[in-house]
């Protein structure tokens, strides 16, 4: 495809080594220079703490993984399962949206705990924590994905007399196919981290568990060797998903022609949606406590928040302490999220229009993305100060790498067609950027946008909670350690309806734009 | 270093023997009674923290009594509350200021026995720039979590310095701020980030807080008052463990700190870290009261100034959040 003149020749091959080999340069000088901070590790120490604990780290190694593998399995099955659902029986899409977002959007410190005491002692909790860091942003790609097809398609099946399940495996599941690797590989540094931080739950053995005690140990070639391990098997398990899949994917995209949608939905059905899917999360909420037979001491039900935050005497008190919270987790979070989409996309062009330069930006990307944020967040306030710039730069890695990965598949579906045209007319790399590309990214960016407001949320309550102890992060770690239930679940169903807001919020930018750019989203 | 995950019984005769009374070790009680299942839920992660516990796991005592103990493990996102509350651990370990919170929430909580008689918070600082009396930490920066300010407060108002005086910087749980020079000290507990700060060749120097005034009893187990009723055998029994554990643990530490790793391969403990804590834990959980009445004890005296501490925290408790009846009739006094 791309023919290499004789002068190109020598950066595309080196190009892709070139860049880690500086990495791994730059990152063992400043270890050195940093020696005395204790916060960097060089290469070289962390390969020799690695040899020297081969044994401690394979087995911690397995029980993570293992965790994680089961996590992965069963948070993907449970994301194609839903988008299939949402899919065939369009009447369920909101519903199975809006559920979905705001279980995605409950805090690891608030459910970590009620877990363990579900499950008891054993994997259950790092599982299912894996398993629910990893459904949501693949469900959201596949939902897009299922859609991301020529309506002619779906006539052509509707004429042969077929209903929607034919239309779904033969022609939506196909289509959904790049969407569905899109959301694996997002998924697979996920998973591990979900695992990685179910462990602080109070299981026996894994990462996780050396990890917290590298760092109260000030154990800096421990918290790189298990940061560097992590990482590895992360960006293993990316390149694994990306050849699987390509084994699979031959064919170019097709070009996706549909009709201008008609104007987006009446207001009141919206609202309506809205009020059904609240009251599907309080019913859940109220039977699931019933079900599970929680004490009411710590499990605290939909009427036990609406006390706390109206009716109880300090109900004021309350209620200031968590607007005060989300002032403060807000002055971080919105910036750091905004700075993550722009990084995200950004990067994506960049890679697509010098391709060279993927076999450096792919490995940082996905290492900032799958390198346990604990251990970064020390270095990143050393470098940046402990001020509002070091946690606003934590949440943009965060949002980061979910968008780059989208928005990189995004552009990858420009039209084969309308590529051929493009390049029978010789346009330059830019014009097919703008006026192919671009365009054939916005599902995918939306999409990425969309489920990044819960991920960027949980990104800078695990901030707050670990590093720099303010705002809603710290409230909801120090409620659970007073037993200030009621101020926990309190902070939980704020979190939450502000996510499904700021998720709505995006939601309709997203329809203004792609009414006119992927009208076929909006069927 | 063993990597076994089984305890290799030869090798804790070699390690343990000076330690014990020898006649226990040849018999294997561990199936000899009917055996009542509970859990003991540990505050934190596995380490010599809790080295009493493995040695009365590891010796049978508790199987001896009719016990089949499983030790749950903490963690950093692992609350002992709720365990305890909804019965999954029949036994947990707290410290009295979140027993104290828990109450105030309408847990059922009593406290039962007190491992650490003097409450391990301490400040850390560098000896070159150290903080050797509260008053020396005016016009100092500490890192701390967020969570422990009123904790700084108690200590203040004890011993009159300005609090005000003070910058407090959320450095949450890491030692590593000290050592860069973000911060001049650091409030934690004293077998935890100046241990690290030791083993790492930083010379440091502590100030417990316990020498100043603030006496709050940690490492306190609970039980609800429902247990309390209901299953006390099993409470008794368990105690009675505990009780025979810590004394051999104070006997020989380094022998209590084998054991851990022996127990945990897989938890990543460095010996000499956990012999220097295992060595430090020591003065902070026997005392004279306990020489003189046994290991867990606590007087109607120090339970008075418990509740003075705990008032400083906005804590309002009585003395009947303690309940000395199951220690009473272990000991049998």
């Amino acid at each position: 495809m791309t023919i290499a003149t004789p002068a190109q020749r020598w950066p595309v091959r080196a190009g892709p080594y070139l860049g880690p080999i500086l990495a791994l340069v730059i990152w063992e000088l400043g270890a050195r220079a940093l020696s005395d901070a204790f916060v960097l590790a060089a290469p070289s120490a962390i390969l020799i703490y690695l040899s020297d604990n081969a044994a401690l780290m394979a087995r911690a190694l397995g029980v993570t993984l293992g965790n994680a593998a089961a996590g992965f399995v069963i948070g993907n099955l449970a994301a194609i399962a839903l988008a299939t659902l949402a899919v065939v029986w369009p009447r369920s899409d909101a519903m199975v949206r809006g559920l979905a977002l705001l279980v995605f959007c409950l805090p690891l410190v608030a459910t970590g705990p009620i877990l363990r005491v579900v499950f008891g002692p054993g994997p259950w909790p790092q599982i299912v924590l894996a398993a629910l860091a990893v459904y949501y942003t693949t469900l959201i790609p596949l939902l897009v994905g299922l859609r991301a097809l020529p309506t002619g398609w779906l006539d052509l099946v509707r004429s042969y007399g077929r209903g929607r399940m034919a239309a779904l495996i033969h022609v939506r599941a196909m289509a959904a196919l790049p969407y569905l690797v899109a959301g694996l590989q997002i998924a697979a540094p996920a998973a591990f981290l979900g695992a990685m931080v179910g462990e602080f739950t109070g299981a026996e053995r894994g990462m996780g568990v050396l990890t917290i005690r590298a760092m109260r140990g000030m154990n800096v070639e421990m918290t790189w060797a298990l940061a560097s391990v992590a990482t590895a098997v992360a960006v293993l398990g990316y390149l694994a998903i990306g050849w699987i899949a390509r084994l699979f994917m031959a064919d170019e995209p097709p070009v996706i022609l549909a009709a201008p949608a008609e104007g987006g939905r009446k207001g009141s059905r919206a609202f309506l949606t809205v009020l059904a899917v609240a009251a599907a999360m309080i019913a859940i909420w109220w039977g699931g406590l019933r079900l599970l037979n929680l004490s009411p001491f710590f499990a605290k039900g939909p009427w036990d928040v609406f006390e706390a935050l109206f009716l109880a005497p300090d109900a004021a008190a309350t209620r200031s302490t968590l607007a005060n919270a989300m002032r403060e987790t807000g002055v971080f979070l919105l910036p750091g999220y905004v700075a993550g989409l722009a990084a995200g996309a950004v990067l994506a062009m960049l890679v697509v229009l010098f391709p060279a330069i993927s076999g450096t930006a792919m490995p940082v990307a996905i290492a900032l993305r799958s390198v346990p944020i604990i251990t970064t967040a020390p270095l990143v306030v050393l470098i940046l100060g402990r001020g509002a710039l070091g946690t606003v730069v934590l949440v943009a890695i965060m949002v980061f790498f979910p968008t780059f990965v989208a928005c990189l598949h995004g552009l990858r579906q420009a039209p084969g067609r309308v590529m051929d045209v493009m390049r029978s007319y010789a346009a330059s790399p830019w014009q097919v950027l703008l006026r192919v590309r671009i365009p054939a990214m916005l599902p995918a960016f939306f999409a990425a946008a969309r489920m990044n407001v819960p991920a960027s949320v949980l990104a800078v309550t695990v901030v707050e909670w670990l590093a720099t102890g303010n705002g809603i992060g710290s409230v909801m770690a120090l409620s659970a350690s007073l037993s200030d239930y009621d101020m926990l679940w309190s902070s939980v169903a704020l979190v939450c309806v502000l996510s499904a807001m700021g998720y709505a919020c995006v939601g309709l930018l997203e329809r203004r734009v792609l009414a006119a750019y992927a009208p076929e989203q909006l069927a | 270093m063993t990597a076994k995950p089984v305890i290799n019984r030869r090798h804790l005769l070699v390690t343990g023997a000076g330690a014990m009374g020898a006649g226990i070790l040849g018999l294997s009680p561990r199936h000899a009674f009917a055996q009542s299942q509970v859990s003991l839920q540990l505050s934190w992660l596995h380490s010599t923290q809790f080295a009493g516990s493995y040695i009365a796991l590891d010796r049978g005592w508790w199987a001896e009594g009719g016990l089949e103990v499983s030790l749950l493990q903490g963690g950093p996102n692992a609350p002992v509350e709720p365990p305890v509350v909804s019965g999954t651990a029949l036994v947990g370990i707290s410290a009295a200021d979140y027993t104290a919170a828990a109450v105030a929430e309408g847990a059922p909580f009593k406290i039962i026995g007190v491992a650490m008689q003097n409450n391990p918070f301490a400040i850390t600082s560098l000896t070159e720039n150290p903080v050797n009396v509260p008053s020396d930490l005016e016009g100092k920066r500490i890192g701390m979590a967020l969570a422990n300010t009123p904790v700084l407060q108690a200590l203040c108002t004890l011993n009159d310095v300005d609090f005000d005086a003070i910058e407090i910087v959320p450095t949450q749980y890491s030692p590593q701020p000290l050592v860069a020079g973000e911060v001049d000290c650091l409030l934690s507990w004293e077998t935890d980030l100046p241990v690290a700060l030791t083993i790492q060749g930083v010379d440091n120097t502590t100030m417990l807080l316990a020498d100043h005034g603030y006496a709050v009893h940690s490492q306190t187990y609970i039980v609800t008052e429902d247990s309390l009723a209901n299953r006390r055998d099993d409470i008794v029994a368990l105690m009675a463990g505990e009780v025979r554990g810590w004394d051999a643990y104070r006997e020989d530490t380094d022998a209590a700190t084998d054991l851990t790793l022996a127990m945990f391969p897989d938890a990543g403990l460095d010996l000499e870290t956990q012999r220097l804590q295992a060595a430090r834990q020591v003065p902070l959980m026997f005392s004279d009261l306990t020489d003189a009445n046994g290991f867990g004890w606590w007087t109607d005296e120090t339970v008075a100034a418990n509740i003075e501490t705990l008032a400083l925290l906005d804590r309002t408790v009585t003395p009947d959040l303690w309940d000395r009846s199951i220690l009473e009739e272990v000991h049998g006094s």
